[in-house]
This record gives C-alpha cells, sequence and structure tokens, in this order.
C-alpha cells in the first residue's frame, strides 16, 4: 500500500489504485472530505462543500469497478470548481453578495463534460469577488490562505482552487484566468496552472468577468495531470460563439524531445521582478540549455501598455457584463427602496464589493461619451499592436519563458493597500490574455523564506501541446530539486 | 481630472448609488485609477493601425433555426422563489 | 408662409424565424409568461448568445428587396442600458457596421425614401404595470428584429402612411416577417421637426416613441407636426426630446428630455464572432426573392391591364394577389377576374385579416372556368354573379350549378342570330332607330330578351343590334 498519492502523475496513480480495487473511490473521496474538515477552517478554500454528492457519485464509481468495468482516466478523482462556474443545483456565488443564494439551473459545459464521466466534484472554491482581484481577498467569504505559510494568501483570483490543491484537500481544481488568475494563485501555491488558448475551453457556464479574456484552465499538481486534465476539457462547444476546441491530445507529446527547442527570453518580464525570483528563474534556463534547447533574447516594448490596456478592456467588458445582476431575476434584492430604479442601484451598491465597484466605475468611464477614443479604443488599438509584437516574437522563438509574478505570495491584508500597486503585479500574466496565448506557470524554486516562485512558459495560439511538453520536460529534470519540497497528496 | 460630479455621473450610468460619505475617497481612488489609465495615452500608435477585431478568427458561427424545448417555467423562475403568476415581480416600493 | 414637415422613420420588423436570435426557444407569439425561455434568453450568469442563421438571411433579404448594399463583414455590438425588461443589461443590436445600407423604397409618385440602414437586434421582454408594480415575462425576450432607418426624408403624413404601409408589403412578400401590426411586429419609432416652406435648414426634432398601428403614427405626428407649429408661432423653441403618444387622448407628451438621454456605451459583443456573407451568397439571394409588390403593381397594371386602384388593392393581400393571378390563367379579361374578387367575393370578409386569410371555398380554377363561361357569353353576367354566389357557400365547380337551359342561346353567334331576327322582325323600329329615335331599339332587345327567357347579355345584344342596323343601310 503506498503512503501516499505521489505528486508527480497523480491521477494515473490514483486511477491505477481504483482499477486494481486497492482503494474504493468512496474511501479515497472520504479521505479527502476528511482533509477539508481538517484544514478548510484555516485554508479557507471551499466556500461550499458538496460531500453528499461527492460520495453518491464514488459509488457510483465503486459499482461501475465492482461490475468490471472500465473507467475514465478523471473518473472517481475528486477535484473542485471554482465558484464562477455555474453548476446546476448547486449554489454558485462569484463570492459575491450579490449572488448569494443563487442556484443554477444548468451545467457550465466543462462541468458538464467532467460530470458525465462521473469526477468527484468535492466542492466550490474561494475566489475575488466576480475574479476580481490577486489575492482572494475581496472574496465575500474572506481570502483564502496559502497551506505554505498561513501568513500568505494562497493568491487569486483562483486562489481556493490553488489552496485546495496545495493543502490535499482536492487532487485538481478548475479555476478561470482573466488577467493571471490560474497561473498567479498556481505560482504562489507551488503547482502547475494552465490558461489555455483561448477558445480551446468553452466559456459557456462561466460567469463572465471579461469575456474576450476570460478562459477556464486547470490547477493542479504536476504536468501530467494538467494536460490530461486540458485534454478533457478542451472540446468544441456549439453554445460557445468563440469556441474552436483543441486541436491536439496534449498528454501524448509531453516527453517529446525539446532538443532545437527555442526558448524566448523578453527582458521587459523581468523588470521589476524580485532577486529570488530571477535567480530561480535563471537556473531553469541552465537546466533547459542542458536539456538542448535555445535560449533567444529580444524586446517586446509594446508590454509597457499591457497592464492599463488590460485594465481598461477588462473593466469595460466587466461594466456591461455585471449590468444583469439587477435584483429581479435572481441573488440579492436589497428590501428597501422607492421605486424600481432605486432598487437597482441600491442591490448593486449593497451588493458588490468595493472593488468590484471600482471596476464597473473604471469601465462605464472608459466607454461613456467623449472619454471612448481616448480609452477604450485606444485601448484595443494597442491590444492590436500587443497581438502583432507576440506574432513577430514567435517567428523568433517557440515559447518564452518570464516569471509568473514579480513576487512570491503577497503577505495576507494585501487589498487594504493601493489599487495601482496591486495591478502592477500581474504585469507578467495579463500580456498573454490580451493576445488569447496559451501559457502555463510552473514551480521552479523557492524565496528565502521557503516560498515557492512560479515560472511561466507561453506559447503561440494553440500551442497548448508545446508549453505542455516544455513544462514536463522541466519538471522530469528538476523534480528532486524542486518537488520533494512540493510533495503533497493525501495519505492513503 | 476626474472630479466629484464626474464620478456621480458614471455611477449613474452605471446604476450604482455613491454613499455621500464616501464619494470623496472614491473620487479620489477613481482619479488614480483613471490616471493609470491614461498612461497609454502616452503610446504612440500608428494612426492607421486597425483597431483590434476579435481575439480569435472564428466567423460565422450560428445556430440554426430549429425549435428547442424551452426550460420549464418552474426553473426559470427558481432564483425568485417562482415569482408571481408566472411573472418575475418588483413591488412598486420596498415594505420598509 | 406655411410649415413644411421633415421626418425620419426607424421601423423595428420581427422576422419570421422559428426560433429566438441568440437561442433555439420558439418566438410564438403569446404563450403563459415566461414558458418560452431558457437561461440563455433570460440572460442567467455565464449564458452565451449564438447568432441564429435565418436571421441573418432574412436581414438580407430585407436589405435586397429595399435596394441596399450588403456589408460583406459585419459584427454585433452591445448597446448598453438598464430596465427591467432588458436581462442581460444590454442589447444585442449593431451599431457602426450594419448588415445592410443606404436603400430606398419607392413611392407612387416616384419619390423615392432613402433607407440609411438596416440592422438585426434583439427584442426585449414585456412589463406589465398593474398598481405601480411590475410584472416582467421575457416570452418576447430575443425575438429577432430588423431595425430599418430612414433618412429624414418625409414631407408629410401621406407619405409615411404610403411608406409604412410598402414596407409592411415587402417584408410579406420576401417572407422575413408576417408583420402583423396588433401584435407588435412592425412598431415605429418617429422624428419629425418642422421648418418655414423653402428653408434649407432642419428644425429641432422630437422623437415620438413605439407606435404600432399605421393609423397611430398618421394621428401622433399630426398631433405633433401642429404642437410644434403652436410652439414656434408662439415664439417659444422646440426642445429635442423623446415623446410617447396617447392613443386615448390622441396627444403626445414628453417622456425624457435630451439632458437625460441615455449614454449607451456600445462595444463590440465579445461573445459573437465576426459575420462573414460573400459575394455569391448575396447574389444567391437576390436570386431567391420573389416578386416585389412594386413590380407586382406595375405587371398588374401594364401587362395584365387592371386599373391601378384595382391592382394595388389586390397585392396589398398576397394570397388575394396570388389567388388572382392563379385565377386569371386561361382568362381573356383578368380584370373580370379582379372585379368579381375585389367587389362580390370581399364583401364576403369584414375585417382586413379576414381579406388578408383570404379562406375561400374554391379553388382559383372553379373561378376560371366561371368567368370563361361569362366571357364567351355562354351564360350572363346575372347568371355568372349568382352562380359565383352559390360556388362560394357551397365549394362547388360553376358547372355543377348552371343548368343547360342557362346555357342555352347565349353563346356569341347564337346571340348575333337572334339579333338578326329580332332586327329583321322588328322593321319598323329600326327604321326609327335609324331615323334618330334612339328610344325604338328597345321593342328590339325586348323581343331578344323573350326569345332567350332573358339570359342574351342585354349591353351585348345592343350594341350588336345597332352594328346591324346601321350595316344594313
Ligand atoms: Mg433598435
Ligand atoms: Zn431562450
Amino acid at each position: 500500500m503506498p503512503e501516499k498519492i505521489k505528486k508527480t502523475g497523480k491521477i494515473k496513480y490514483i486511477n491505477k489504485l481504483l482499477t486494481d480495487k486497492e482503494i474504493s473511490c468512496v474511501e479515497l473521496t472520504q479521505k479527502y472530505i476528511d482533509s477539508i474538515k481538517k484544514e478548510n477552517g484555516i485554508i479557507n478554500a471551499y466556500v461550499n462543500i458538496t460531500e453528499e454528492t461527492a460520495l453518491k457519485t464514488a459509488e457510483t464509481v465503486d459499482e461501475k469497478i465492482q461490475r468490471g468495468e472500465k473507467i475514465s482516466l478523471l473518473e472517481g478523482i475528486p477535484m473542485s470548481l471554482k465558484d464562477n462556474i455555474s453548476t446546476k443545483d448547486v449554489e454558485t456565488t462569484c463570492c459575491s453578495k450579490i449572488l448569494k443564494g443563487y442556484v443554477p439551473v444548468y451545467d457550465a459545459t466543462v462541468w458538464e463534460g467532467l460530470k458525465s464521466q462521473n469526477a468527484v466534484l468535492l466542492g466550490k472554491t474561494n475566489m475575488d469577488e466576480f475574479a476580481m482581484g490577486s489575492s482572494c481577498e475581496t472574496s465575500c467569504f474572506g481570502g483564502s490562505l496559502n497551506p505554505h505559510n498561513t501568513d500568505h494568501v494562497a493568491g487569486g483570483s483562483s486562489g481556493g482552487a490553488a489552496s485546495a490543491v496545495s493543502g490535499n484537500m482536492a487532487v485538481y481544481g478548475l479555476g478561470s484566468d482573466t488577467g493571471g488568475s490560474v497561473r498567479q494563485p498556481a505560482s504562489f501555491c507551488g503547482l502547475v496552472g494552465l490558461k489555455p488558448t483561448y477558445g480551446s475551453v468553452s466559456r459557456y457556464g462561466l460567469i463572465a468577468y471579461a469575456s474576450s479574456l476570460d478562459q477556464i484552465g486547470p490547477i493542479a499538481g504536476n504536468v501530467e495531470d494538467t494536460a490530461i486534465i486540458y485534454d478533457a476539457i478542451s472540446k468544441y462547444d456549439k453554445r460557445d460563439a468563440t469556441s474552436s476546441g483543441s486541436r491536439v491530445k496534449t498528454v501524448d507529446t509531453l516527453n517529446s524531445s525539446i532538443k532545437g527547442m527555442k526558448i524566448g527570453i523578453a527582458e521587459e518580464y523581468f523588470d521589476g521582478a524580485g532577486e529570488d525570483v530571477i535567480a530561480s528563474i535563471k537556473k531553469a534556463i541552465e537546466a533547459y540549455e542542458s536539456l538542448g534547447a535555445e535560449i533567444v533574447q529580444f524586446k517586446l516594448p509594446s508590454l509597457k501598455y499591457a497592464l492599463p490596456v488590460y485594465y481598461i478592456l477588462a473593466c469595460a467588458e466587466a461594466s456591461s457584463n455585471l449590468g444583469r445582476y439587477d435584483g429581479i431575476r435572481y441573488g440579492y434584492r436589497t428590501d428597501n427602496y422607492k421605486d424600481v430604479n432605486d432598487m437597482i442601484s441600491r442591490t448593486r451598491s449593497e451588493g458588490f464589493g468595493k472593488e468590484v465597484q471600482r471596476r464597473i466605475l473604471l469601465g462605464t468611464y472608459v466607454l461613456s461619451a467623449g472619454y471612448y477614443d481616448a480609452y477604450y479604443k485606444k485601448a484595443q488599438k494597442l491590444r492590436g499592436s500587443i497581438v502583432k509584437s507576440f506574432q513577430d516574437a514567435f517567428t523568433e522563438c517557440d515559447v518564452m519563458l518570464t516569471p509568473t509574478v514579480p513576487t512570491t505570495a503577497f503577505e495576507t491584508n494585501y487589498t487594504s493597500k493601493d489599487p495601482i500597486e496591486t495591478y502592477l503585479t500581474d504585469i507578467c500574466t495579463v500580456p498573454v490574455n490580451i493576445a488569447g496565448l496559451p501559457a502555463l506557470s510552473i514551480p521552479c524554486g523557492f524565496d528565502n523564506k521557503g516560498l515557492p516562485i512560479g515560472m511561466q512558459i507561453i506559447g503561440k495560439s494553440f500551442d497548448d501541446a508545446k508549453i505542455l511538453n516544455a513544462a514536463y520536460k522541466y519538471e522530469q529534470y528538476a523534480k528532486d530539486e524542486i518537488y520533494k519540497e512540493l510533495e503533497s497528496g493525501v495519505r492513503i | 481630472m476626474v472630479g466629484k460630479d464626474d464620478i456621480l455621473k458614471i455611477a449613474k450610468l452605471a446604476k450604482l448609488s455613491v454613499d455621500e460619505s464616501k464619494i470623496d475617497e472614491l473620487t479620489k481612488d477613481m482619479g488614480e485609477i483613471i490616471e493609470f489609465a491614461n498612461t497609454i495615452n502616452t503610446a504612440v500608435t500608428n494612426v492607421e493601425s486597425e483597431d483590434f477585431d476579435e481575439i480569435n478568427n472564428i466567423v460565422n458561427a450560428f445556430h440554426q433555426d430549429e425549435i428547442a424545448e424551452s426550460y420549464d417555467r418552474e426553473l426559470i423562475l427558481k432564483n425568485r422563489e417562482g415569482g408571481l403568476d408566472g411573472y418575475f415581480f418588483v413591488k412598486r416600493r420596498s415594505e420598509k | 408662409m406655411s410649415w413644411e414637415l421633415v421626418a425620419g422613420l426607424e421601423t423595428h420588423v420581427e422576422l419570421s424565424t422559428k426560433t429566438k436570435i441568440f437561442c433555439s426557444c420558439t418566438t410564438e407569439f403569446g404563450g403563459e409568461p415566461n414558458t418560452h425561455c431558457c437561461p440563455v434568453c433570460v440572460g442567467l450568469p455565464g449564458t452565451l448568445p449564438k447568432l441564429n442563421e435565418k436571421v441573418v438571411e432574412y436581414a438580407v433579404k430585407a436589405g435586397l428587396a429595399t435596394n441596399c448594399s450588403i456589408r460583406n463583414i459585419s459584427k454585433m455590438d452591445r448597446k448598453n442600458y438598464v430596465y427591467p425588461d432588458l436581462p442581460k443589461a444590454y442589447q444585442i443590436s449593431q451599431y457602426d457596421k450594419p448588415l445592410c445600407e443606404g436603400g430606398y423604397v419607392e413611392l407612387n409618385s416616384g419619390k423615392k425614401i432613402n433607407i440609411n440602414r438596416i440592422h438585426i437586434e434583439e427584442d426585449a421582454g414585456k412589463l406589465v404595470h398593474q398598481r405601480g408594480d411590475i410584472y416582467i415575462d421575457y416570452n418576447r425576450g430575443g425575438v429577432p428584429l430588423i431595425e430599418i432607418v430612414t433618412e429624414p426624408d418625409f414631407r408629410s403624413m401621406d407619405e409615411v402612411v404610403e411608406y409604412v404601409e410598402k414596407l409592411r408589403l415587402i417584408m410579406k412578400y420576401t417572407g422575413v416577417s408576417d408583420v402583423k401590426m396588433q401584435e407588435g411586429s412592425l412598431r415605429c419609432d418617429v422624428n419629425i421637426s418642422v421648418r418655414k416652406q423653402g428653408e434649407k435648414k432642419y428644425g429641432t426634432r422630437t422623437e415620438i416613441k413605439n407606435m404600432n398601428s399605421i393609423n397611430f403614427i398618421a394621428k401622433a405626428m399630426e398631433y405633433e407636426f401642429r404642437r410644434q407649429i403652436d410652439v414656434l408661432e408662439s415664439g417659444g423653441e422646440i426642445e429635442q426630446e423623446t415623446r410617447r403618444y396617447d392613443s386615448g387622448l390622441n396627444i403626445t407628451e414628453s417622456m425624457r428630455g435630451k439632458e437625460d438621454a441615455d449614454d449607451y456605451r456600445y462595444f463590440r459583443e465579445p461573445d459573437l464572432v465576426t459575420i462573414s456573407i460573400s459575394d455569391e451568397q448575396i447574389d444567391r439571394c437576390k436570386k431567391s426573392l420573389p416578386e416585389l409588390p412594386q413590380q407586382r403593381l406595375k405587371r398588374f397594371v401594364e401587362v395584365l391591364g387592371l386599373p391601378v386602384d384595382d391592382a394595388e388593392l389586390l397585392i396589398k393581400y398576397q394570397k388575394v394577389a396570388d389567388y388572382f393571378e392563379e385565377a386569371s390563367a386561361g382568362v381573356e379579361s383578368p380584370k373580370t377576374v379582379s372585379n368579381y374578387i375585389l367587389s362580390q367575393i370581399f364583401r364576403r370578409f369584414s375585417t382586413e385579416s379576414e381579406k388578408e386569410e383570404f379562406n375561400i371555398s374554391i379553388p382559383p380554377e372553379y373561378l376560371s372556368v366561371l368567368v370563361i363561361l361569362a366571357e364567351k357569353k355562354k351564360i350572363t353576367s346575372q347568371v355568372a354573379r349568382n352562380t359565383l354566389e352559390k360556388m362560394l357557400d357551397e365549394g362547388k365547380t360553376a358547372l355543377s350549378f348552371i343548368s343547360e337551359e342557362d346555357m342555352q342561346g347565349v353563346d356569341e353567334d347564337d346571340l348575333r342570330r337572334l339579333c338578326q331576327e329580332a332586327v329583321d322582325a322588328n322593321e319598323k323600329a329600326a327604321a326609327e332607330y335609324l331615323a334618330g329615335k334612339e328610344k325604338a331599339i328597345g321593342a328590339i332587345i325586348g323581343f331578344i330578351m323573350k326569345y332567350s327567357k332573358g339570359k342574351a347579355d342585354a349591353a351585348l345584344a345592343a350594341q350588336i343590334v345597332k352594328e346591324i342596323i346601321t350595316k344594313e343601310i
């Protein structure tokens, strides 16, 4: 009997344990539930635990195994969903007061797919309100702490998804990434987080923050698991007009040689990054060189405008996407108003938190008459030039290597600080969303406090397989050094 | 520079009611954020450069004109305790 | 100096697709509240729209039928405003790249009303106000619309009425809409201003919103035209504002002024992708267009020889015009067919929608046979009229009501023979007629009617008799 479920290759390993009947799915699920009950009080990864349905699904899987039926890789694997992914009959709040009590009547496409394979949903994970934040602290349920050090945040906005995996409360989780919300918490918690190419994973059922930037992505303990999940969720969906699905199966090429692969380094990504972070990535670059990759250096000056462009476009779309929370059809409604207009305004002011209201206001401002050209239109033009400069860069390299975040996990009570300062920490992650590219974060070291450092690998559109391949090779190379510290898993 | 009046105008458009006691702080915050957004106006973009159009190159993603069954009204109204007489309902003013 | 009216129209037409513009719910009118709804058209969080292909096809058809050019590349935009009937707080519409641009509708006078653009968008839900409480039904939410925007080309109420009527017919003929005005499937907003005759500059305009009957449009404009003149003549100024027409009081009243005008914050709908239409597709669509009402009107007048008024009445109801065309096949005088339809058959219908439906018990071929019998003078027009009544009552052919007797002696050759006999037998009367005593012919006709048992066509008989008498000289 294994002592622990190993971090590396966890999904395949559990699948084997289940098929070989070394552990039943109910036992496995129960262990995760016990772990949640033990840890969640402090970590606050979950805002809603779906114990009953999890165990019921587990029973179904066990019956299948008992009948001798084959189970798919993700069948019976305990996992979590970020609380902005719609789950039929399970409350979905985006961690906002305005959606408290809202119970979707349909499943998001990603969940529909996983549910049909009997994925065991343990619960809905904590996040910044409407995915607006970098620390999970704008959640109406309070922030989620970093299992590596509870004086620090898990990151955001998919903080709960990351702290759940990192804290042994799920094998993997699905989060959403609009400006880094999967990669940044993965980086803070020492995990792998993938933001797929825009359009490869259906957004149907993902409660929108900024539609042209949002993308659902997995957070898992290792590259192979990430690839398995990506392959399962990257399907064409006729309900999402922007959906194209994936063109390849990424697990098949994970171990392909990266000899001769050109890895691009753009110096702008390293401006303002912490010493520990730069040092770790330098070591990773050396690792890649020893694996036969070629390092290419270049400049990406258009990145300078990526942050304001991101905030203008994301907030503009958000101001429109969040208009529907008016108290009429679902969610919170104020109980003190004088007419319907007053009802709507009060509901929104009482229901949305401070950061969300700030972003709605900014978005409204940049779209309003007289300001549209100077902000929204200008930002769209700059978006075009950022897209173009990435296209140019990828004529010189196959993938790009950057820090995921300039720092390691922030200390708690982070958001009470100056909002602009918070926005600035997204500098490395947002360009990818602006250009619709695939990118992932993978652990590459620790800072002097022992907090994980992540590095980001960016690919061209639909090169998700290539970045997973590059990440896998690095993981294999560095696992002894990096991963022994990160070893996690539920004792079984 | 954004002033209180701008904030109130934008808030009205955004259907947010701004508390009188918080207006100064909000104006200051928003001023800083807008100034930050303003940095894009230092960027020189080609005047002829096209507006960025869309994030992927998909065209003509259509649904066919074939009726699918609508949802049970019970589900449509589920998050409003079933509504009133089959409708979503808003009372003219609150009881309070 | 007299005042001149300047008006432009924005017309919303509900398309006759089976499903809504962004989901697969039915567009059927009515239904219990909130039963034609799904998460998409109620705007539940996380849902995404997907454009109905048929909506694009219909809009292109409407554009081609009104002489617009069609954009090869088009897109959807969000128009943001908060109102309880709009579940997403934005309407998905088109802003700067509408599907169709730059067309016109020609009036009978030959004047062209220019169409600036036609775009596609979604309808809102329906609010029911009761003692200040609001009840909301989203069945209509997401029903596809086209919005047809004209230039301010109208100079009279009559032009507006004629335009709306013509537009309605075009939509109906192309199959783009059922245009049932009572169900609100055609609604107009009117922009209206006045200026002194001869003046070049436009006056300040007001907009009257959401009228769904031609009658109301005319009345509202009449009122608003007078009101603006009164304001200006008493030294006042027109305020740019949005007004609503109260049909009960027959007045327009202010809804909101310019300062409250919405700021819609249009931007590209990121959930939908580019609409791309090739020239070949546009050509194919053009070829699939049926004959349009204006062309049909011309043909009825120029080729089939109908008076304009009659032709207009026929084409007004597509089914009637179709019936007329079928019944006219093989008939010598289509006008006779038209006469039967417009007088005798129409008398049976009391409402517009009955004429529209044109539910009649006999197929057009039955009417053809009857008209041919009458044309060949096998039966008199009196017999034909009576027979048609019976046919309409019982849904049977003409021959099932016409007896052998009815058919005798009335064929033109027989009538000619009978006329000759009558002239021969009434030499005196013939001579008197020749001498200028017009009435003398009566005796000869009387003879003919007596011997034909009243079945001869008296008018035709008189004509033949006159020919015979004058020829004999
Ligand atoms: Mg409109
Ligand atoms: Zn629907």
